[in-house]
């Protein structure tokens, strides 16, 4: 347990100073877009309303109030965002065969550290979900903020009333946000089933060289399909089934998926795995 | 301490044929303490049991002595001092006569090129003092 | 004591290691010879679980190899175990927060033997320099086996001379290592015992000293005769 603590903590570190980049990206683009957004919306709003002689709720008669989605639609916002996923995708892979590849031969020592290597697995699990964690935490603060921005600029009488749950874009990251704190739960347990999919199909390719590829991907397939197999009898066999019964049937799913991933990644670790 | 050791010997039969040589030139003071095994086996850079082998092969001749936990010493026994120098001596007699046996030659006459090499080298010697 | 088994190894379809059995004392020496890619450093990974084999056992005083065993036993490959942006003595916090068995002093006094720099980032190293970290993280463990891939291999001579010095120092005393090498006539005097190989099979294995008493041969005599039939 110990062990498993330090090398989170060591991953984690590692790759601090890239995260505290992408933290800079984001609240740069996110902040200024923000003000810039504002700022153009209110110099055509005042250009409007002193041509036309119109007062403030006149104007908001004719043209509309200022939602908060111009700013959450456009690239300002979502730029950065598309921008950490990416970066994170990438680092889900790179966690481990960075300690591979190259003039790094880290993954010797990692292997002859006094611990079971799972500790390196889920440490490296951990990390991926605090990181994640952590840039869902930096956006709420961010629209706290960006929404302070707009109320500077654009008074209260311009702007349509706002919310995270039902602004159009945002809906989509209703995933991301989710309503409810076990719905958070479950889409976080999502998150993590599917990157420790991902990390075993990584140690199944580690461990067979060429070949492992394959296994790895019919590894991945083979995942996809169990977890999925309630929700295509659900759609075979519909309304037949109650909605608890369809969640347990999930559930049950998840945790074959979750308890092979994690078996597999630890006899490969013990017994197949290669430098 | 620099030693040349060959491949083929065994080098604790080098190591105790060192000392030997040490000890019947005097390098070595009877009673002299030695270098722990280990020191010694530093200083020759060879491993070090080779080193421990050879100070017991050392130790069973009667070559060197060990009281308890006390660093080894060479051995103050004149008699086995002695034996030291007779061996090494006659080692070289042996090898200088089997030198020259195959040439035929009396010997009184190598003999007397021996004792004028000898006067010379040591009159060089004094030379140079 | 280390005793390896009857080790098989297959990769692809080339049989890496045949029938290897061997066994390396505490307190000795033990070099494996052979030509490069004759299976000197697969089974070393072997032993220490970082490959894994076909069949056979391996085996350290007795018991299989687990996770508690590397605080016993520690492998110095030929390429660097740390993360090359670290400092020294970054390398150093990280071997004393894991290693229950890490000694700061002999690190320290490793690190002015060799006279490194401890603010010095690794990545910025010589090779020469390298392979001494590389070996002073590995000699810097209170283990009771070592073992160390071509330690002399791709440096300069007077790094050798150092390396040298190291194994006739208390550093390796009591300590049961196992050395590789293809170059046997630098190291000839300091080793306890050989294992020859070749093709991934143990030709001959034996204590030099006694080869040398028993038959006059040296290990490079041994050599030519055995690699020549």
């Amino acid at each position: 347990m110990k062990n498993y603590l330090k090398l989170v903590n060591f991953e984690v570190n590692r790759f601090f100073k890239l995260y505290l980049i992408l933290i800079g990206l984001t609240m740069l683009s996110q902040l200024i877009g923000a003000g810039i957004i504002s700022q153009t919306y209110m110099k055509n709003a005042k250009q409007l309303m002193a041509e036309n002689q119109l007062s403030m709720s006149q104007y908001v008669e004719q043209y509309g109030t200022f939602s908060f989605d111009r700013f959450t639609d456009s690239e300002w916002f979502l730029l950065p965002i598309f921008f950490c996923i990416a970066m994170l995708m990438i680092y889900v892979f790179f966690i481990w065969y960075r300690d591979w590849l190259g003039k790094n031969t880290f993954i010797y020592r990692l292997f002859m550290l006094p611990t079971e290597r799972i500790a390196i697995y889920f440490a490296k699990l951990t990390t991926i979900m605090l990181l994640v964690l952590g840039l869902i935490a930096l956006q709420i603060l961010l629209i706290l903020m960006e929404k302070q921005i707009v109320n500077k600029i654009i008074p209260i009488d311009l702007q349509s009333n706002f919310s995270i749950y039902t602004s159009s874009t945002l809906n989509m990251w209703r995933w991301l946000y989710p309503t409810s704190f076990t719905e958070f739960i479950l889409v976080y347990a999502l998150g993590l089933l599917f990157v420790a999919v991902i990390f075993t199909a990584i140690l199944i390719e580690r461990s067979y060289g060429l070949k492992g590829i394959f296994y790895a991907i019919f590894y991945g397939l083979l995942s996809l399909g169990v977890f999925f197999a309630p929700i295509l009898l659900v759609n075979v066999y519909t309304n037949y089934f109650y909605p608890l019964e369809i969640f347990l049937m999930v559930l049950v799913t998840s945790m074959i998926v979750l308890g092979s991933a994690i078996w597999i990644a630890n006899h490969l670790l013990k017994y197949k795995i290669r430098v | 301490m620099t030693v040349k050791f060959n491949n083929r010997d065994p080098v604790y039969v080098q190591v105790i044929r060192h000392f030997k040589e040490k000890i019947a030139k005097g390098y070595f003071e009877p009673g002299q303490e030695i270098p722990s095994r280990r020191e010694l086996a530093n200083q020759l850079k060879i491993n070090p049991n080779t080193a421990q082998r050879a100070y017991k092969e050392m130790g069973e001749q009667g070559l060197i002595f060990t009281e308890g936990n006390m660093p080894s010493c060479i051995t103050k026994d004149e008699a086995v001092l002695k034996s030291v120098r007779e061996e090494l001596i006659i080692e070289a007699v042996d090898l200088f006569l089997g030198s020259i046996k195959s040439i035929d030659v009396p010997l009184s006459e190598v003999l007397e090129l021996v004792k004028k090499k000898h006067d010379a080298e040591s009159g060089e010697a004094e030379e140079s003092k | 004591m280390i005793e390896v088994k009857n080790v098989n190894k297959k990769y692809g379809r080339k049989q890496v290691l045949k029938d290897i059995s061997f066994t390396a004392e505490k307190g000795e020496i033990t070099c494996l010879i052979g030509i490069n890619g004759v299976g000197k450093t697969t089974i070393m990974k072997a032993i220490m679980a970082l490959t894994p084999i076909n069949s056979g056992e391996i085996l350290m005083d007795g018991e299989k190899i687990t996770k508690e065993s590397f605080e016993k036993i520690t492998f110095i490959p030929d390429t660097i175990t740390m993360l090359p942006q670290m400092k020294i003595n970054e390398a150093f916090a990280f071997m004393a927060d894991f290693y229950k068995s890490w000694n700061p002093q002999r690190a320290e006094e490793l690190l002015q033997f060799f006279k490194l720099d401890p603010n010095e980032r690794i990545a910025n190293l010589s090779k020469g320099n390298t392979a001494k970290v590389n070996m002073l993280l590995g000699l810097s463990l209170d283990v009771d086996y070592l073992l160390m891939d071509e330690p002399f291999s791709g440096i300069d001579i007077f790094s050798r001379e150092q390396i040298a010095e190291v194994f006739t120092s208390h550093l390796i005393e009591e300590r049961g290592v196992i050395i590789t090498t293809h170059e046997i006539s630098d190291i000839e005097h300091l080793i306890d015992k050989a294992v020859l190989m070749d093709e991934g099979a143990v030709l001959r294995e034996f204590s030099v000293e006694e080869v040398r008493e028993n038959e006059g041969k040296s290990v490079v005599d041994v050599m030519r005769e055995v690699y020549r039939a």
